[in-house]
């Protein structure tokens, strides 16, 4: 059996190996599955994306960490039968614990402030005008009205490209959930109060909302069309639907 | 605390074993007067609130009668009426009858008392649960393997994947501490027996009566909202909810119970010198969670008792038109929700903490820090619940520190991580089934750890909330990581519980089955999950048509592998060669009485003199011999 020393080494290496060889994978992952992620069509979007890659690259060490200890442990020291020997009776190492817990704890607290530093592109609007849209949910189909257009309703969200949205969203009945996952924009849609979420579509596109609540017998169906078109198309879109509503 | 243990001096005394099978307070005559119970409520009730179809007021109420009914007839109540009536105290020999003394198997079907039974009876249920689980799971993704709703309609659907949920909850919430909490702790301890013996039986029954309820929901019309039964949707579903709200009031009462006795037993019956720092890390858990259930479950009882009010009473607690919120109902599930799911992974570390200084012949890695890191995850547990309303719309401001809360509670279970790995090195590792099962706590954890970080952090979770990535991510802890320390346990008990070993070959094959079916599931439901398909849908689109083909196969693969599993646990029962009393080696107490468990366990309570993970040899000491310190009177 090697000494102590030189097996750290020996695990210190394979673990570098494993890490720089799992950060690679996490990096091109969602190239090599493509349609892993939605298109990113807003901004938002891109920042879940970015976040995703950037945690799965920081928990790549950690989790190499554990099973390169574990498998290094297995080969080098397994054995089908009953050991004929024991281990080193070794019952802790001040120094290893304490590493393992200011490095775990500064990776923890890191990943809370730069959460912490993203938490206001969720809950406040973009600057400028925005365009809101209500949003009511109700067994099980959303409707869409646009208050600044004299309340037009229409049963798809037709929204113009790189303007921020306000989404005014309620229910008229149980929990649903309000989710356009190629934008990156979920919020609950409750009966008897209007949540917000915000968004800047910015790239043009045919999409979904869905529902992402279980409101009941049909909620896998409670789904409607997203369209992100050019100003000028959406002022045709809602002139059209203006005179239809009149 | 009139248990059999009052008397140990007696028991070489005690009379022949009385060759009888009494029906009296067993399971048959609960049966009948549960049965009846619940038809004359059902009656009266019709009567009294007029003709017409069933409504939910007589079915709630013929629910209670039927669990109460069915307590009273397999002889709950006859003690506490008997002493309520001023009659004489119990003898010795009644309560070497309620500890089942003398009846063979037929004590595993009545009111008895024996911790040992109680564990058993735990074990077994547990097994049946997750095979009705199980059995929902494979019809879920039978339903979804192919996109377009073909096998069952979208309301049995809906009330298969609810009936998955809750079932699963429950299973993996007494699967450890209330089969190897009962069966191993006391005996770990020192102890002859729990401390409340009688309520020890009370929490098993309670459950067992909650069981006919949940599965007779599909009878009446099922119910639309999965486990986790967001008001106001629950109160606008069907009948079959009903079943739902009633089995958590009884399952409720019964963990309450389970847990006072388990802290008390701990607290009180512990060995001369069993101090708090030799405790197995089993027993630290068992306390950690039990003490934690007690706290969070009755947020869950509370919910349920609204909801039922709301449905039968119209009293609208929940539902907004009346003043009331859905997301009063959010907070008080998920005060107990997000607890409960370290009411279920606590006790699982604790057995892979448990295994892993056998199978690689070490002390337990900083066992002082290990304690800290369950006792941390309790602690903070309490104070996470909101993450799971981050998108409800409740409170923005909420958020931040739910997230700082959600993500500091990675630190303490990293502490339990580094105890494991930090046992594994460089130890002389013993390859048996248990010690696999380790190893694949150590991938599948991980993994289920890593996602949860997802989750935790605001702006991902906006995107993934409510998706199968959700779905994945606890299946891998709860799944990945409870269940397979669970199957470990198994495994490594089931000598001294069966007195019998496993088919072993079967068993490595199982292993392989499980491992791999259970990664092709949950990975490509990853995968689904990140392109944006929600939870609990049966029908989808096509994109998400591969990911979910993937998933299924490996969830038929998973269902052979459990199919082989109890094949093995049940054949190897009767015909698995003779175990020795301690076939590990190991040195917790429960291996140093002899297999099977006698009654009350021990003759002479033993002397506890050192720690529960003493194995490895002294510096000055190599050749430390391992048998010289399994011999009984030693005991460590």
């Amino acid at each position: 059996m090697l000494k102590a020393s030189k097996e750290i080494k020996v695990v210190g290496v394979i673990w570098v190996v494993a890490t720089v060889a799992g950060v690679t994978l996490a990096i091109f992952a969602h190239r090599l599955l493509p349609g892993m992620l939605p298109p990113a069509a807003s901004s938002l979007a891109k920042s879940q994306d970015f976040t995703l890659g950037l945690f799965t690259v920081l928990a790549v060490p950690v989790a190499m960490l554990v099973w390169v200890v574990a498998a290094y442990s297995v080969i080098t020291g397994g054995s089908r039968t009953m050991p004929t020997d024991e281990g080193p009776r070794i019952h802790g190492n001040f120094k290893v614990q304490i590493a393992w817990l200011v490095s775990t704890a500064a990776l923890c607290i890191g990943l809370v402030v730069y959460g912490l530093a993203l938490l206001p592109s969720i809950y406040t609007p973009s600057a400028g005008r925005n365009l809101v849209v209500d949003v009511t949910g109700q067994q099980w189909q959303w409707t869409f009205s646009y208050p600044s257009y004299g309340n037009v309703t229409s049963t798809t969200l037709e929204l113009p490209v790189n303007v921020p949205v306000t989404f005014d969203v309620t229910s008229r009945d149980v929990t649903h959930s309000f989710w356009i996952p190629a934008m990156g924009v979920k919020v609950d849609a409750n009966s008897g109060v209007v949540t917000t979420a915000y968004v800047v579509p910015n790239l043009l596109g045919s999409y979904v909302v869905r529902c992402a609540e279980l409101c009941g017998l049909f909620h896998a169906y409670m789904q409607s069309p997203v369209h992100v078109v050019p100003m000028n198309a959406f002022t045709r879109w809602i002139s059209k639907r203006q005179a239809t509503n009149a | 605390m009139t248990s059999v243990i009052d008397h140990p001096s007696a028991i070489p005394h005690a009379g022949p074993p009385a060759r009888r099978m009494p029906l009296s307070r067993s399971v048959l005559s609960g049966l009948v007067v549960g049965l009846a119970a619940a038809i004359v409520t059902f009656y009266i009730c019709h009567l009294v609130v007029g003709p017409g179809s069933v409504r939910n007021t007589e079915l709630t109420l013929a629910y209670v009668a039927w669990g109460i009914g069915f307590l009273v007839g397999i002889g709950a109540t006859n003690r506490p009426l008997s002493w309520a009536l001023g009659r004489a105290e119990p003898t010795l020999e009644l309560d070497q009858d309620l500890a089942g003394k003398g009846q063979g198997a037929w004590r595993y079907f009545r009111f008895t008392t024996d911790h040992k039974v109680v564990g058993v009876q735990y074990l077994v249920m547990s097994m049946v649960l997750l095979a009705a689980g199980g059995l929902a799971a494979l019809l879920i993704r039978l339903e979804v393997a192919r996109p377009g709703a073909k096998v069952f309609s979208i309301q049995t659907y809906n009330t298969i994947i609810g009936m998955h949920g809750l079932i699963m909850v429950v299973a993996t919430i007494i699967m450890i501490t209330g089969s190897f909490g009962n069966f191993v702790v006391p005996i770990m301890i020192g102890a002859r027996d729990m401390a409340f013996p009688r309520l020890n039986a009370l929490s098993f029954w309670l459950l067992f009566a909650a069981v006919p309820i949940f599965l007779s929901a599909p009878f009446f019309g099922g119910f639309q909202t999965g486990w986790t039964a967001y008001a106001p949707l629950s109160v606008q579903t069907a009948l079959g909810m009903d079943a739902y709200s009633v089995t958590i009031l009884f399952f409720v009462f019964s963990t309450a119970v389970a847990a006072v006795n388990i802290v008390v037993t701990v607290a009180t019956m512990r060995a001369p010198g069993m101090s708090w720092v030799r405790l197995p890390i089993l027993v630290w858990s068992a306390v950690a969670s039990s003490t934690l259930g007690l706290f969070v479950m009755p947020a869950f009882l509370a919910s349920q008792y609204l909801v039922v009010l709301d449905r039968t009473l119209g009293t609208g607690f929940f539902v907004s038109s009346q003043g009331g919120s859905q997301w009063l109902y959010e907070h008080l599930f998920w005060f107990m929700g997000h607890p409960e799911v370290y009411v279920i992974i606590l006790p699982a570390f604790a057995v892979i903490l448990e295994m892993v200084p056998v199978f690689t012949r070490k002390p337990l890695f900083a066992y002082k820090v290990a304690i800290g890191g369950i006792l941390g995850v309790s602690g903070l547990s309490v104070l996470v619940w909101a993450h799971h309303m981050f998108l409800t719309g409740w409170s923005p401001t909420a958020s931040g520190p739910f997230m700082l809360t959600t993500e500091l509670i990675s630190i303490p279970t990293g502490l339990a991580f580094l105890a494991a790995i930090g046992t594994i090195w460089r130890g002389k590792v013993w390859l048996t089934l248990p010690m696999l099962y380790i190893l694949a706590f150590l991938w599948n954890f991980v993994i289920g750890g890593v996602t949860g970080l997802y989750l935790a952090d605001v702006p991902t979770d906006v995107q993934l909330h409510g998706s199968l990535f959700v779905t994945a991510h606890f299946h891998y802890t709860l799944m990945g990581g409870a269940v397979m320390a669970f199957l470990g346990g198994v495994y490594y008990w089931y000598p001294k519980i069966t007195g019998r070993m496993y088919d072993e070959r079967l068993a490595r094959l199982q292993f392989w089955l499980l491992q791999i079916g259970f990664n092709i599931t949950f990975l490509a439901m990853f995968y689904v999950g990140l392109q944006g398909e929600p939870r609990r849908v049966g029908d989808y689109a096509n994109q998400f048509a591969t990911g979910n083909a993937v998933a299924s196969v490996g969830a038929a693969i998973l269902a052979v592998s459990f199919l082989l599993f109890w094949y093995n646990l049940l054949v190897s029962s009767r015909r698995g060669v003779r175990a020795s009393s301690n076939p590990w080696k190991a040195k917790t107490l429960e291996w140093m009485v002899p297999t099977p468990v006698p009654l009350e366990n021990f003759e002479e309570i033993p002397v506890i003199r050192e720690g529960p993970y003493e194995y490895g040899y002294l510096p000055t000491e190599a050749s430390l011999s391992i048998e010289q310190s399994s011999e009984p009177e030693s005991a460590r």
